[in-house]
């Protein structure tokens, strides 16, 4: 075991604080609702620890021990509700998918240390640099970093995962654990894999851009709230991804000061998605703490049963869409202006592909927007939808505090955004990087540039400031004007307004699902009992829709096709009679023969095609034999 | 800064009056009697006086969103682009905040659609986030390489290099820029071939849908904002796409730059006064163009040579 305490290890050690503190509050008053309480006290505690030491670890065999230990930990803590439906299987995927990420992490580490895990990062950063094939490195630490990150391909287990496991775990999952895999590529790309080809920056630019337009479009078509909540996590890595990947192309091209501000981006945009998806997924429990169902649909006006639960969940809410002035926009801004510092380069190709990063960055953030509309409103506005939401109260005092210790966390980092930034700024000089937080605020806090020639600038604090004051003074007028105010009931053109005839969430994104059905090919289920006689009039009806991803759909099911057939005929190997393995060791001593006397001597195509038939012939009577 | 501010107040005034000169233009051209260029004042002032009548299931979010509806856009007007030469403007603020102001107001608006519990709001909403979220990619593009051509990505200061070095080796892409943009002000705008303020019909209904409930005092609240929300559009389109006349002093400048804002709204009313609205799943279709306009531009300019 070694430890290392430098500033990039001790920024994650304080995003892992600031996670998890206000989830602590919340866990308490999460508590009762759970049966088995000292499985999930002892991996809670257990995994928080185990997430500090990874980013704490100072050589390999501490780094994988502590990996581990936050991959088995989370699993249990998923499986604290095992009797809930859905969730041994997605703890199952889980466990899986979060093994294949560690196999990758072995090899690399296998490789870079030369087989000696106790050497410390700086030991393998020189073997890394006579070892002939680089690329192979690279890839299995982005196999290893994005299964966990959970970056496209490597994504599917998030929706599952999330909403099996216990609110305050999911917040914990989402907002912190998947930071560690990008403290993971920032500690082994920035120290080990240091210098980098220009392909892996496009890559995992690549990748970002992916991961981000998924992700959203995904969440779209999600009718349960956390997996909702989950597939934003994708998109969300994703947009770090774009910070991190624009980062490494910025260094290889020489230009430090662009890579450094990429990088800073990158780990802005850590942080906030830390806040603000902790609080959603935290608004998301209390929400689901109350109605006992994640069924989006189910929901409807907890605005006036929840205050406290419904306004945190806003400022995530405009948090995570990118509005300003919020810490999610100052970030994306920043995203936004490293990828727009691209005209810069002389690479034409690369100068012209750019801007499709941008165009997915840009989309991804209006469908953020049209999809937290969609959650906010069809949750906490508008009429009860059920009668689980019509009984809904406010959660206890130790939840409302996690969320809003929480929502402070947010407001933190949006009001003291430079004092952030010079955390990151030092964190990353320590790694050798230029620095940029001078460049970045060069007249004092008020204005945060880009650092790019002719960038663009951002005033955080005045915007706020502005809005407050102009927002202040049209409500004063109001209050001036003293308006008559009269109740009365929605006008809807002369139906009455009830729970049913409201938008669902469905029909909310109803046309973006049209527009994007090429992608999602959406399996509709209307029945309807019509009354005889009569085609169009029905007593009864009832519409579905169910999307499933086509990452699920295309990659992960045929592999397992592949998989079983596979196994299949391992499995006829395995329970063959005497006579067929004799007939098997014949066919094998056969094929050697003939393959010494092609492959050794001389080739001719007339005796291959003879040997073939015997080799098929024989194959077919003595191994496979009849059909029973 | 006399002039700043003389410059927003005159913007805030102007703003009722584009929209009833668009109005007014479109009865003419049908041969009815056009409306008073003043109508917009007459219904703030008729607003403001009538009682709020509330929807009883509707949340504190009712009585708090118009303001943030509004607000964004007044805070987007102090942002904008100098109508003189060497008036001031503020030059910390780029395109993305402006950008992101105004999707702040459209948040919180699509929020107040979904409040009353109305099917109408909820339709209303679920149709703007449709199209906003299709209008973002082809904004941000359009205004990277209006930037990129004005040398400035701060919007004040774009408007400031374009008007004194207009980009001539680069006027395709300028072109293709400006149909872009005007596309996008259509569509922000709601109006004809995106949505058509002027019926409430709920097969065409986006923008009116959502304010259906809405009364009274809020009602204004929203009407300035949209007004508010054209006039930015339209000063962005004459200081970004018309960039002349700035050298002038303030009053001649102030002029000039009236007139282009009266220009704008001419080409709306024509435009729609000639074209019917599109299906709902059409409407892509116009951002696609849109979207294809922008990157043409970007791709022109960097195959040109910056």
């Amino acid at each position: 075991m070694a430890f290392l305490f430098d500033p990039l290890s001790v920024l994650f050690v304080f995003l892992i604080l600031l996670g998890a503190v206000p989830n602590l509050f919340y866990s308490r008053g999460y508590l009762p609702h759970i049966e088995r309480r000292w499985h999930y006290r002892i991996h809670y505690f257990a995994f928080i620890l185990s997430m500090l030491g990874v980013v704490v670890a100072a050589n390999g065999v501490t780094f994988l021990l502590f990996w581990e230990l936050m991959s088995l930990t989370s699993w249990q803590l998923i499986l604290t509700e095992p009797e809930e439906e859905g969730t041994i299987p997605a703890t199952r995927f889980y466990f899986f998918m979060t093994h294949f990420g560690f196999v990758f992490l072995l090899l690399f580490f296998l490789i870079a240390t030369d087989g000696d895990l106790e050497i410390g990062f700086a030991q393998m950063h020189g073997i890394v640099a006579h070892f002939a094939y680089p690329s192979l490195l690279f890839f299995f630490l982005l196999l290893g970093f994005l299964s966990k990150a959970g970056a496209v391909p490597l994504h599917v287990w998030l929706p599952y995962a999330h909403p099996a496991a216990p609110s305050p775990v999911s917040a914990l999952m989402s907002g912190v654990m998947l930071k560690i895999a990008i403290y993971g590529m920032f500690r082994f790309f920035l120290d080990v894999l240091y210098p980098w080809p220009l392909e892996w920056g496009i890559l995992v630019l690549v990748v970002g851009a992916l991961s981000s337009l998924v992700g959203v479009l995904y969440a779209l078509s999600e009718h349960d709230i956390k997996a909702l909540l989950a597939n934003h996590s994708i998109e969300n890595i994703g947009i770090i991804l774009i910070g991190f990947g624009m980062g490494m192309i910025f260094d290889t091209l020489g230009l430090g000061i662009l890579s450094s501000f990429a990088f800073i981006a990158a780990l802005f945009h850590t942080f906030n998605h830390m806040s603000f998806k902790s609080l959603l997924f935290m608004g998301a429990g209390s929400v689901l703490h109350e109605t006992h169902t994640k069924n989006i649909e189910a929901y409807g006006g907890l605005i006036k049963a929840m205050p406290i639960t419904a306004w945190t969940f806003l400022l995530a809410a405009v948090s995570i869409s990118a509005l300003p002035p919020t810490n999610g926009f100052l970030s994306e801004w920043m995203i936004f202006q490293s990828l727009l510092s691209s005209n810069t380069i002389t690479d034409m190709s690369l100068k012209l592909a750019i801007p499709f990063a941008i165009f997915a960055l840009a989309l991804t953030g209006g469908l953020a927007i049209a999809c937290f509309v969609k959650a906010y409103g069809i949750t906490f506005l508008g009429l009860q939808r059920s009668a689980n939401a019509r009984h809904a109260h406010e959660v206890n005092p130790a939840m409302r505090l996690g969320m809003l210790a929480m929502a402070g966390v947010v407001l933190s980092l949006m009001l003291f955004a430079p004092s952030y930034i010079r955390l990151f700024d030092i964190a990353l000089v320590s790694l050798g990087r230029v620095g940029a937080y001078d460049a970045i605020f060069p007249e004092g806090i008020w204005h945060m540039h880009s650092v790019a020639i002719n960038g663009g600038v951002v005033s955080p604090l005045i915007l706020l400031a502005s809005l407050l004051a102009v927002t202040g003074l049209l409500l004063y007028a109001y209050r001036a004007l003293g308006v008559k105010e009269r109740l009365h009931r929605t006008w809807a053109c002369g139906y009455r307004t009830g729970p049913r005839t409201q938008y669902s969430a469905t029909g909310f994104a109803g046309p973006i699902r049209r527009f994007f059905s090429w992608l999602y090919r959406p399996q509709e289920h209307l029945h309807r009992e019509s009354i005889p006689g009569h085609e169009s009039k029905f007593t009864d009806s009832s519409y579905e829709v169910h999307v499933r991803p086509l990452f699920e759909r295309s990659l992960y099911d045929s592999v397992a096709a592949a998989a079983n057939w596979v196994s299949y005929w391992v499995y006829r190997l395995a329970h063959f009679e005497q006579t067929r393995y004799a007939a098997m060791i014949f066919n094998l001593t056969l094929m050697v023969l003939f393959s010494y006397r092609i492959f050794a001597h001389e080739f001719s195509w007339a005796t291959f095609a003879l040997e073939s038939v015997v080799m098929v012939i024989s194959i077919k009577v003595l191994i496979i034999g009849e059909k029973e | 800064m006399i002039g700043y501010v003389s410059t927003i107040v005159l913007l805030l005034l102007l703003a009722p009056i584009l929209l009833s000169f668009i109005k007014a233009v479109k009865m003419w051209l049908l041969y009815k009697r056009p409306v008073s260029l003043l109508q917009g004042f007459r219904d703030f002032g008729k607003l403001l006086r009538k009682e709020t009548v509330v929807s009883e299931e509707a949340s504190a979010m009712t009585r708090i969103a118009p303001f943030l509806v509004l607000s964004p856009l007044l805070v987007a007007l102090f942002y904008l682009p100098p109508i003189a030469k060497g008036a001031y403007y503020v030059s910390f603020v780029d395109a993305f905040t402006l950008t992101g102001l105004l999707a702040l107001s459209t948040f919180f608006l699509m929020l107040l659609g979904l409040d009353s519990a109305s099917s109408f709001g909820g339709m209303g909403s679920s149709r703007e986030a449709f199209i906003s979220a299709l209008v973002e990619p082809a904004m941000i593009l359009t205004i990277f390489s209006v930037s990129m051509m004005a040398g400035d990505l701060g919007i004040g200061q774009a408007g400031v290099n374009l008007a004194e070095h207009f980009p001539r080796e680069h006027t395709a892409s300028f072109l293709f820029a400006a149909i872009s943009f005007f596309i996008l002000l259509i569509a922000e705008n709601g109006r004809i071939p995106v949505d058509n303020p002027e019926t409430h019909l709920e097969l065409t209904m986006v923008h009116e849908a959502m304010i259906l409930d809405i009364t009274g005092v809020y009602l204004a609240l929203i009407e300035t904002a949209a007004s508010v929300k054209f006039v930015i559009f339209a000063s962005l389109f004459a200081s970004l796409f018309l960039p002349f006349g700035m050298e002038e002093a303030w009053l001649p400048a102030a002029m000039i730059f009236v007139g282009k804002l009266f220009a704008v709204a001419l080409a709306v009313a024509l435009i729609e006064v000639n074209t019917a609205k599109l299906r709902l799943f059409k409407v892509p279709n116009l951002l696609g163009i849109a979207i294809v306009f922008a990157f043409l531009s970007l791709i022109t300019y960097y195959v040109l040579g910056a």
